[in-house]
């Protein structure tokens, strides 16, 4: 299929498609590697109070007896984050990114914000909230989106936006090691405007002006108009054919705003998939009937006996994709925002102050211009396929401190060095 | 002059068999045959029989219809000879294979052998209608190839023929330069002795041995520089037959076509026909497997910007929309993440042996 190759060239394919198995190594890579860093970092820095690391105004308060405690915390293990918790709490924040673009005057599009969204999401998966707070990283990552997406706002009118008193610097610090988290890759490709082409196509069928599908030569427009008025009846009646797809467009328009965001979705599934998913869960019988016309045969019924089925080559794709988008309109299904549940939301209180105590005081300083020096090391990093920015940023602060010390210590105390020599010796 | 005497000796009594008037009585007689019988006979007798259109052969037992523009006079002595070289001649006209057609030089010897075997043949009257019926057809067959032969043949000869005109004319220029050139040294030692001599008697007698060297001196120069102006002649000549050479050199011709009859030649490698050029390789741009694309679909909203002359106006077409949405909504629908990510990484863990290096210069470990 021409299309599927057209997919497959896309970065999004090539660089963030994953198996379920291997999004969670990945996860629990980063996270092991995170907490390992924010220990150590922790340990070496007495005076790093977390007191100092302001908490962001959006998280949940962590109690005042934090300051009490410090000096036995130092001594016994840090308690750190498990990467289920990172990932309670990157999806909190990508909620957050939903009303945070809703603040503005004009809201901001839904495609930016599914954008902003996916760039949390992708920039989570090698670096962990441990080190970077999502507070700072999502701002940025909406900005960054609004000019991916050509949707264009100054600095300035942005960081007005954001509730508090946020400035335009603290918005975009962050910007070079967001692109670095994301390998320079800004193409998300997103389901909407599928879904808005099968929505297309499907009018189409029902004004009886649908041609065949390529592979299905035998279809004719009047017979596909028969069959979509014949199909069962829809959850909700409805008084008309358009009436219905109307409705189901909405339906399956909402999901994809928030349940496929939230979700990895967008990691294990192709767009094209997720839409046919969340229209699966938004009118059953409409989504059947519409992948039948599109790979011949009813597309429930594997177990077929007919020989001709069997040879048809779409058969296959058909059984495939059946199991597929059933395993996708469940994760789909299994999605509940956060702010509606009160335990979900105690939860993610108890992560917040969890992290507060083993955020990495050092993850803090990474500022623009020390992230630009890692951008050549990152980009060979990101040729050779292997994500390495979580150890590559311990591994260049501990360099500057070495060095730093080393300077100490040779030219003594005064650190912009010893005494110009004053005199030349004469001949 | 032993030999020429006792030809002349010997054609004192030759008599013409038919009309038997002898060389005697007749100096100037001349004999002609012809090659259908080779019977011989005079030039007189030809013209009295034949002028007046073909005839019978008139040696008794021979009745071979002859025609008077066939009759030419005798090479050879010998007239068995004077038939075999014909025979040749007219074989190897027509089976006139060159070696470089052949896939090996055993091909061409296999080639040689049949035709002397074919001229054999008809030298010695053994399956003359067969030997002949194969000739015929191949000439018939390899008209083409047997024109394309001789031509080259003819240039070969033609250019041999001039290569030796000129070596003959350079040789002869040669000589004559040579020649002028003595003529020349020859003419500026008497002039320059008689400057000498002029000069010895002009002056006073202490200068003479010192007049005597200087004469000597200037001979010498000029020598020494005709010397050099010879050199450089003859440099200019040399490149120039050169490059005459390379000219001569450069026609070549292709290769004939195989034939029934002969083994081994080489076949004719005529290069493929160049195919039309595809600039997408294959790919059909707009082709798709999911869906076929219309002209337009029925949205309500979307009518309004069709309809809009703003939107027109500025190069938009909604048929862009179209298409992109309707790609994007396929886009990846049979991309099984599932199988293929994993098939990929697999991939991925046998390769890195050459990106390895790179990741570690990348760590810095």
């Amino acid at each position: 299929m021409i299309e599927d190759d057209i997919y497959r060239t896309s970065s999004q394919f090539r660089l963030w498609s994953y198996t379920e198995a291997s999004l969670k190594e990945l996860r629990a890579k980063t996270n092991a590697i995170a907490s390992e860093r924010a220990r150590t970092a922790i340990r070496r820095a007495p005076s790093a109070q977390p007191s100092a690391t302001s908490s962001a105004a959006g998280t949940p308060q962590p109690g005042s007896d934090g300051e009490t405690k410090k000096t036995e915390e130092k001594a016994k293990e840090i308690d750190c984050l498990t990467p289920e918790e990172e990932l309670v709490f990157v999806r909190y924040y990508c909620e957050k990114t939903l009303e945070l673009g809703e603040t503005y005057k004009p809201p901001l599009p839904t495609m930016v914000r599914a954008t902003a969204i996916q760039y949390l999401r992708r920039f989570y998966l090698t670096n962990s909230p441990m080190t970077h707070h999502p507070k700072s990283i999502m701002a940025c990552a909406l900005f960054l989106a609004t000019k991916t997406d050509n949707y264009y706002m100054s600095l300035r009118q942005f960081a007005e936006g954001i509730p508090g008193n946020t400035t335009a610097e603290e918005v975009i610090s962050p910007e070079f090691l967001i692109m670095q988290g994301l390998r320079f890759t800004f193409d998300v490709r997103h389901p909407f405007r599928g879904l808005e082409g099968g929505i297309m196509e499907l009018s189409a069928i029902a004004q009886g002006q649908a041609p065949p599908a390529p592979h299905l030569p035998n279809q004719s427009p009047q017979q596909l108009l028969q069959q979509i008025q014949s199909i069962a009846p829809p959850p909700v009646a409805c008084s008309s054919i358009a009436d219905r797809i109307a409705r189901a467009h909405g339906t399956t328009r909402e999901t994809l705003k928030s349940a496929a965001q939230m979700t990895d979705a967008y990691f294990l599934y192709t767009p094209s998939q997720i839409w046919l998913s969340a229209f699966l869960l938004a009118d059953r019988p409409l989504a059947e009937f519409y992948l039948d016309t599109k790979l011949g045969g009813p597309l429930t019924q594997t177990t077929s006996t007919d020989q001709s089925d069997l040879q048809n080559p779409l058969y296959e794709l058909r059984v495939k994709l059946l199991n597929v988008l059933t395993e996708c309109s469940a994760l789909l299904n299994s999605y509940t925002p956060l702010s509606s549940d009160p335990d979900q939301m105690k939860g993610l209180k108890r992560i917040a102050k969890k992290l507060f105590y083993c955020q990495n005081p050092e993850g803090k300083g990474t500022k623009r211009d020390s992230a630009q020096s890692q951008a050549v090391a990152a980009a060979a990093a990101t040729d050779s396929g292997q994500v390495t920015s979580e150890s590559e940023s311990e591994r260049l602060a501990k360099k500057r401190k070495l060095e730093l010390e080393q300077k100490l210590k040779t030219n003594g105390s005064d650190i912009f060095g010893p005494e110009l020599a004053t005199g030349r010796p004469k001949e | 002059m032993a030999s020429k005497d006792d030809l002349d000796h010997r054609d004192e009594d030759e008599v013409c068999p038919v009309c038997k008037s002898s060389r005697y009585l007749n100096p100037n007689m001349r004999f002609l045959i012809n090659p259908e019988c080779y019977h011989k006979m005079c030039e007189s007798c030809v013209d009295r029989i034949f002028s007046s259109g073909p005839s019978n052969c008139p040696v008794a037992g021979c009745r071979k219809t002859l025609r008077k523009n066939k009759f030419r006079a005798q090479t050879f002595e010998d007239i068995g000879v004077e038939r075999e070289v014909d025979i040749r001649r007219r074989v190897m006209h027509i089976l006139n294979r060159r070696e470089e057609e052949f896939d090996s030089k055993r091909a061409y010897d296999d080639f040689l052998e049949q035709r002397e075997e074919m001229i054999a043949n008809l030298v010695s009257r053994i399956d003359v209608a067969k030997t002949e019926a194969q000739l015929q057809k191949y000439a018939s067959e390899n008209m083409q190839s047997i024109r394309t032969n001789q031509a080259l043949e003819e240039q070969e000869a033609s250019s041999f023929q001039a290569r030796m005109t000129q070596e003959q004319e350079e040789a002869r220029l040669r000589r004559q330069l040579a020649r002028e050139q003595l003529e020349n040294e020859r003419r500026e030692i008497q002039a320059s002795r008689e400057d000498m001599l002029n000069r010895l008697a002009a002056g006073s007698s202490a200068d003479a041995a010192a007049i005597a060297r200087e004469g000597h001196k200037v001979l010498l120069k000029k020598s020494s520089a005709r010397r050099s102006e010879e050199d450089r002649i003859r440099q200019k000549q040399a490149a120039l037959r050169s490059e005459m050479k390379r000219g001569a050199g450069a026609g070549e011709l292709a290769g004939p076509s195989d034939s029934g009859l002969i083994k081994g030649l080489r076949k004719i490698k005529t290069p493929e026909p160049e195919k039309p050029y595809d600039p997408f390789m294959g790919y059909v741009p707009e082709k798709r497997d999911y869906y076929t694309l219309q002209s337009s679909y029925p949205s309500t909203y979307l009518d309004r910007i069709r309809n809009d002359t703003r939107m027109a106006a500025g190069g938009y077409d909604l048929k862009e929309y179209y298409s992109r949405t309707m790609l994007e909504a396929f886009a990846g629908l049979g991309c099984f993440i599932g199988e293929e990510v994993s098939r990929r990484d697999a991939g991925a863990e046998v390769k890195p042996a050459a990106t390895a290096g790179a990741a570690m210069a990348a760590g810095g470990e």
